[in-house]
């Protein structure tokens, strides 16, 4: 882990001197992790691949402004919050940001008319996760899939660390009402 | 509601320090709410979890695409040091390099002759007799070079002369054997209108 984070770090200063090899490997190593952040929360894989391109065009374009390369994670990931939240915005211009729920209707993920997760358990879990808010939603991807600590977080979507435990733990109790019994079904 | 004495949920998500931890799961172990409220909540995440990581469709690379190029000034910069500036760089080091290095290794001047050596070459000057013999052989020299020339210049308008009355000649012989064929011509015109006209079939 240590030698993969220098290795970030001097692939982020040679990226940011113009090397766009360096920027590539970057890219080829963090690409997936950005990815499914995005599919999760647009549950849409061709929105999804759209922001991802996005948000690495735009953290190449802004590489220089980063001047801790060891928070390149957050910076990244406070970049695709930004995207998705303005795809958003842009698709409901009339709803409060608080209230946005990019899946208000879907119960599981689709890319043209066909299932992409056919398993019960699956299905239960897109809808559950479509039923959280987009910030309950994001807690949950942020914290279980990707595994940031609070403090990360914290600094991704720029608010309190506490207002991070309210949105998870709600979206927790949700959950766990929702899918804690299916599971138990398909374990027993 | 958990009675454990720190946050049940924050030693869930792995948040607490490893002592607290450590006390959590000690209270875990005793307590069956809680371990109940730990089971849901390991179920919930275990169901997350059947949600696996996709691979991305499409890879994102950038190599090839233009935005992704440097901006112009570095492109310029770099096309500026990368070809003509930078040859042009290397040849006036390297003329730099050679000046000064002939300058260190160059042999010291010759002494300025002294006034001895100024009387030597007063002394070994020529006399007027020697300058005017020099004078007069050069003019001889010159004078017989330009008899060679006008003897060579004299053949040549020779030889034109000639080519040119050879020319002429050709031309008279030319103009000569027109006029001849011209007769013939005319000689045959009058004929061919006097003669009768050859006799046909019917005549037999």
């Amino acid at each position: 882990m240590i030698f993969r984070a220098v290795e970030d770090a001097d692939l982020i200063r040679q990226a940011a001197r113009g090397s766009v090899e360096s920027y590539n490997l970057l890219v080829s190593r963090w690409e997936k992790r950005v990815y499914n952040y995005l599919l999760r929360m647009t549950a849409n894989r061709e929105d999804a691949l759209d922001l991802t391109q996005d948000v690495f065009l735009k953290a190449y374009q802004n590489l220089r402004k980063l001047d801790d390369p060891g928070r390149f994670a957050a910076w990244l990931y406070r970049i695709a919050h930004n995207e998705a939240f303005s795809m958003f915005r842009k698709r409901r211009p009339e709803t409060d940001v608080d209230e946005l729920e990019p899946t208000p209707t879907e119960t599981r993920v689709t890319v043209g008319g066909s299932s992409v997760f056919p398993m019960e358990l699956s299905l239960a879990v897109s809808g559950a996760l479509g039923r959280l808010s987009a910030e309950q939603r994001e807690a949950v991807v942020l914290k279980i899939y990707q595994g940031f600590k609070f403090e990360e977080m914290a600094e991704i979507l720029s608010c309190p660390v506490s207002t991070i435990k309210s949105r998870l733990y709600t979206a927790l109790e949700l959950l766990k009402t929702e899918l804690a019994p299916v599971k138990a079904r398909g374990v027993s | 509601m958990s009675c454990s004495p720190f946050d049940l949920k924050e030693y869930f998500l792995k948040e607490l320090p490893i002592p607290q931890a450590a006390q959590v799961e000690d209270h875990v172990n005793m307590c069956s709410g809680c371990r109940e409220e730990l089971d849901r909540l390991q179920l919930t995440e275990a169901a997350l979890f059947s949600l696996r990581d996709e691979e991305i469709p499409q890879r994102i690379a950038f190599v090839s695409d233009k935005i992704f190029e440097p901006s112009p000034i570095r492109r310029w910069l770099s096309a500026f040091w990368g070809q003509s500036a930078r040859l042009g760089f290397a040849s006036a080091a390297m003329l730099s390099a050679a000046i000064v290095f002939s300058s260190v290794n160059q042999p010291a001047p010759a002494p300025t002759p002294g006034p001895a050596a100024i009387q030597k070459v007063a002394a070994v000057a020529p006399t007027p007799e020697e300058i005017q013999a020099r004078i007069d052989a050069a003019v001889a020299k010159s004078v017989d070079q330009a008899l060679k020339q006008s003897e060579k210049s004299k053949q040549l308008v020779a030889d034109l002369t000639r080519a040119n009355e050879q020319g002429q000649a050709m031309l008279l012989r030319a103009m000569g054997e027109i006029e001849i064929l011209q007769k013939h011509a005319q000689v045959q015109k009058i004929a061919n209108s006097t003669l009768p006209p050859p006799p046909t079939g019917e005549d037999k």
